[in-house]
Parts: structure tokens; C-alpha cells; sequence
């Protein structure tokens, strides 16, 4: 390994915890981040003359935790008050270098990093950017890509959520044990956030960013690694791995987009699949968490589709009582959509069109309303009436992978037609 | 310890058409509030306010001039009906605090900060 490649696998892999360690020590989110940045900086000038350390982290660490006291020494001096503070800090570092096996208490700090950034104080989207940044270490270049924003727009967001735990008081710890379940579930919303943005993009070129939901998959790795027996989390991580499992397949060479049943499943990828399903069968099968059994039922029916051989032979019946189980817990519009999908994979178009007629009060600009319709009428054997729904989809949607699609079917249709 | 001003929205005629009873279970409520408050902190100071009809606006008008006008008369649902200056760990106590005043509350939660440079005399 070369030193670049040694600092870009200890940064990849160890700074939540480095974050974490640092913030147990000095309680200072303002200086952490920006000491941590630096000490990367300097590894890289550094390894590449001097060789990589025997042990990359502590070594970064140290330069961290070097730069953190400078620059509460440099406050110091400016203020000319409380000098005890940096006779604290420098106490409390020599403390924290002496400790022989800080095992157990870093995973308690890296939790405390974990809930600190998706507290529910935080707005959902600053939440999963923050977490992403400081518990899974991504560039915040990245983050704004995966949010579809621009860069000084995701830093600005970042710099907010870290203003207001400072300000707001958001504790760094662990709640005690009757909270901390009701937490873990936000810290689930939070990553499932950040998951689901690479996969449902708004607009422009940049259809699938499933390398960057990747991330928000090892966000959920590293959270249900310090609560292995958590099941929101081995729910959400069993669904995450199944979906993601087919992001090679979701797109062809030249950038289109490729529907379930037409993907090359030999491109699934099988190791995430077996994961997703041993996860499952470890699950308690009596869940309490509403919220965990929403994710469980969501993986459910993303198994059916990941071991079915060839799309003719997916298990309609099976997913469809999954989303009966999940309609009646949670009946949102999106839920029912799927539903009626399914629905119309068992009982024919006819079925399926008459439970989306009950939706369109729900969903009066989704372009998936009228894209299922259009492609539910076709089948039922009515064009016209399928190539009137096209239209509205293709005016509501605003992807233009999507649209394309949307023409392409559309296209088919007015051919078959003549 | 953090400082935090929790600030209690509240609709006027569910307190006015409130019976004895219902009054009950709302002092209970600020009595559970203060007992959590002085055992994890300290209380600084709290007031119970005057409806908004009661209230009289200053505000800067054209040139310098300091107008005086009746009420702001918010036609808002809730209004501010009074406050409490704590002293908390941290945010999860505040929150925990404010969960323990009356359901029919809206309560907003305000860190206290030091102005740079204001020190006051």
C-alpha cells in the first residue's frame, strides 16, 4: 500500500472514531473536525517521507489532538482568561493517552457520535449530512452530490448543524435504555435518508449515485455493530443491502434506466443478498417497533424479488400479503401504490387499476401515479386511453432518466397502435 | 450546565374554559416541571403572561421616532403565555423538562448565549 492509499484506508476507516475519541476529550465540535482535517493534511506530507507508521490512526490522533491544544492554547491567549481550561484539556489528554484498552469506551463514544448527529432536534436532512461527515468521514463534496445540491450549499448545512449542537446544548451521550431504542429509530430515519437520496434523484445526468447510498449502508454497519441485537437496525440494513444489491443492474451502458424485470439479475450482487437474508432469519420474529416492522415487511418483499430466479417466476402472492401487512400499518399513498403494483402482478391490470383509482386525491403530482396507469391500461389492452396517461406522467416528471423512459414507453405504445 | 429560556405557547380560551379540574392537572404539571428542573438544575426565573390584547408594541417608525401602538393582536391559534430561565445539562433535559408541563402546551425550547463583546455593567 502506498502512504496516499494507507491514509485514504485509515480516514475511510477510522474516523468516526477519531472524531469520537476527540470529542470525548475536549467537547469541542468547533475545533474537532477542522484538527482532524489538518492532521490528515500533515499524514499525507509526512507518510509519503518518512513511510507509514506502524499504527496510522494513533499517529493521527496525536497530530489531532496536538492541534486541538494549540488552538485552545492560541484562545487562551487572546482571551486572556481561563487559563485552567487548557491545563483541563492537557490533563485530560495525557489521561486519555495513558489509558491501556479504550476498547469498550470508544464504540460508547462512537454511539455518542451517532446520536449526537442524528438527534431529533436536528432537521432530517442536516441530521444524515452531519452523520455521514463525521461518523462515516465523507467529503463534503460527496454529500452535496448525493443531495443533489451544491457544495457551498451542503458546507453551509453542515456548519448549521454544527452551530446548533453547540448552541442548542445536544448532548454527546447515550440516553438511558427506555429512550434509546425511540433514538436508535431516528438514527434509522436519519441513514435511510441519506440512502434513499442516491436513489431517487431529482433531475439531471446524474441518475444513480448508489456509490455515494453505499455510504449510508456502512453509516448503518457501523451504528448496528455497537447494538448488534437492535432489530430497526438489522431490519433497515437487511433492506438496504437488498436494494442496493442491484445497483449495477438499475442502469444499462448507455445511462437508461432498467426496470426490475429486465435486469441482468447475474449482476445482482449475491454476497449483499445472502447478508440481507441471514439478517432476516436473526430478526425476533415479535418486532414492537412499528417502525422496524415497516423496514422488515420492506425487505420481505425486496428478497422475494432478489431470489427470484427469473422475473416470470417472482412469488406475487407472497409479496402482496407482505403489502397487506404493510398497508395496514402504514397506509400511506406510496405504500399503496406499490400495493396496487403487486396487486396487478397477481390478479391482472383490471385489479391493479382499480385500487389505483382510490390515489389520485392522495397523490396529485406523482408522476409514478399515472406511469403505473399508463402501463396497467396498456396491458388491459386499452392504448388510448395508456398513451393519455404517459403524458401526464412525462408533464409531472422531473428526472429526465425517467422521462426518457416514460417516452420510450410512450412511443412503443403510438408505434403498436398503427 | 447549559442556560435555556423555555418559552410556552399556549391557546388563551382552553385555559379560560379549562374547570377546576383540568386547572388541577395543569399545576400538577408545572409542579412535576419544577421539582425535574430543581433536582437536575437550578431555576433562574419564570412569569406568567398577560394575553397579547394586554400587550403594548414600541417600535421605530419613519425618521426616529418611537411609536406606541395597542397589542400586537397576533391572529395566531397559540400565543406566548409565559416562560421559564433554567439551568440544564444539556439539551435531552430540556426536553425532558418540557415534556412534563401540560399537553395543551406548544413549548419552544431557546438556548441562552453571551453576546461577544456586551458585558453588561
Amino acid at each position: 500500500m502506498t502512504p496516499d492509499e494507507a491514509l485514504v484506508a485509515t480516514v475511510r476507516g477510522e474516523w468516526g472514531r477519531l472524531v469520537a475519541l476527540l470529542l470525548a476529550q475536549f467537547r469541542r465540535l468547533d475545533l474537532v473536525e477542522d484538527a482532524l482535517a489538518d492532521a490528515v493534511e500533515a499524514g499525507a506530507r509526512t507518510w509519503r517521507r518518512d513511510g507509514v507508521p506502524d499504527r496510522p490512526a494513533a499517529w493521527l490522533l496525536t497530530a489531532a489532538r496536538r492541534r486541538v491544544l494549540d488552538r485552545l492554547r492560541a484562545e487562551t491567549m487572546a482571551a486572556r482568561k481561563e487559563p485552567l481550561l487548557v491545563v483541563d484539556a492537557e490533563a485530560s489528554a495525557a489521561r486519555g493517552s495513558a489509558r491501556a484498552d479504550p476498547g469498550d469506551l470508544v464504540d460508547d463514544d462512537v454511539l455518542r457520535l451517532v446520536l449526537m448527529c442524528c438527534h431529533p432536534a436536528l432537521a432530517p436532512d442536516v441530521a444524515s449530512a452531519l452523520a455521514l461527515r463525521l461518523v462515516v468521514g465523507v467529503p463534503t463534496a460527496d454529500i452535496a452530490r448525493l443531495f443533489l445540491v451544491p457544495e457551498p450549499t451542503m458546507a453551509a448545512r453542515l456548519t448549521r448543524g454544527k452551530r446548533k449542537i453547540v448552541t442548542a446544548g445536544i448532548p454527546f451521550g447515550v440516553p438511558d435504555a427506555t429512550a434509546l431504542p425511540e433514538r436508535l429509530g431516528v438514527v434509522a430515519q436519519v441513514a435511510y435518508l441519506a440512502f434513499t437520496a442516491g436513489y431517487a434523484p431529482g433531475s439531471g445526468p446524474d441518475l444513480l449515485r448508489a456509490d455515494l447510498s453505499g455510504e449510508a449502508v456502512r453509516l448503518v454497519r457501523v451504528t448496528l455493530a455497537l447494538r448488534p441485537d437492535e432489530p430497526v437496525l438489522q431490519a433497515l440494513l437487511a433492506l438496504l443491502l437488498l436494494q442496493h444489491s442491484r445497483r449495477d443492474a438499475r442502469v444499462d451502458p448507455d445511462g437508461r434506466l432498467v426496470l426490475l424485470p429486465d435486469q441482468d439479475r447475474t449482476r445482482w450482487h449475491l454476497d449483499e443478498v445472502s447478508e440481507a437474508l441471514d439478517l432476516l432469519e436473526r430478526m425476533p420474529a415479535a418486532v414492537t417497533s412499528p417502525l422496524a416492522e415497516s423496514y422488515r415487511l420492506q425487505a420481505y418483499v425486496a428478497a422475494e424479488h432478489a431470489t427470484a430466479i427469473t422475473a416470470a417466476e417472482t412469488r406475487w402472492d407472497r409479496i402482496c400479503r407482505h403489502y397487506d401487512a404493510l398497508v395496514a400499518l402504514n397506509p400511506s399513498p406510496a405504500v399503496r401504490l406499490a400495493a396496487a403494483v403487486a396487486l396487478a402482478e397477481r390478479d391482472g391490470p383490471r385489479a391493479g387499476l382499480d385500487a389505483l383509482d382510490e390515489l389520485d386525491a392522495a397523490l396529485p403530482h406523482s408522476h409514478r401515479l399515472p406511469a403505473v396507469r399508463g402501463e396497467l391500461l396498456a396491458r388491459a389492452g386499452e392504448p388510448a386511453a395508456a398513451v393519455e396517461a404517459l403524458d401526464l406522467a412525462i408533464a409531472r416528471c422531473g428526472n429526465d432518466v425517467e422521462r426518457d423512459h416514460l417516452s420510450r414507453r410512450r412511443a412503443e405504445l403510438v408505434a403498436g397502435r398503427e | 450546565m447549559k442556560r435555556y429560556v423555555i418559552l410556552i405557547a399556549y391557546r388563551p380560551w382552553d385555559w379560560a374554559s379549562a374547570t377546576p379540574q383540568v386547572r388541577q392537572t395543569y399545576f400538577d404539571a408545572h409542579d412535576a416541571f419544577q421539582h425535574y428542573v430543581d433536582e437536575h438544575g437550578a431555576h433562574l426565573g419564570s412569569a406568567a403572561l398577560g394575553d397579547a390584547d394586554t400587550a403594548t408594541t414600541v417600535r421605530t417608525a419613519a425618521g426616529d421616532t418611537r411609536t406606541v401602538t395597542d397589542g400586537p393582536f397576533a391572529e395566531l391559534a397559540e400565543q406566548i403565555g409565559g416562560y421559564y430561565d433554567v439551568e440544564l445539562p444539556d439539551l435531552d433535559s430540556a426536553i425532558t423538562a418540557a415534556r412534563l408541563l401540560p399537553s395543551a402546551y406548544t413549548v419552544e425550547i431557546r438556548p441562552v448565549i453571551r453576546v461577544e463583546g456586551y458585558d453588561p455593567q
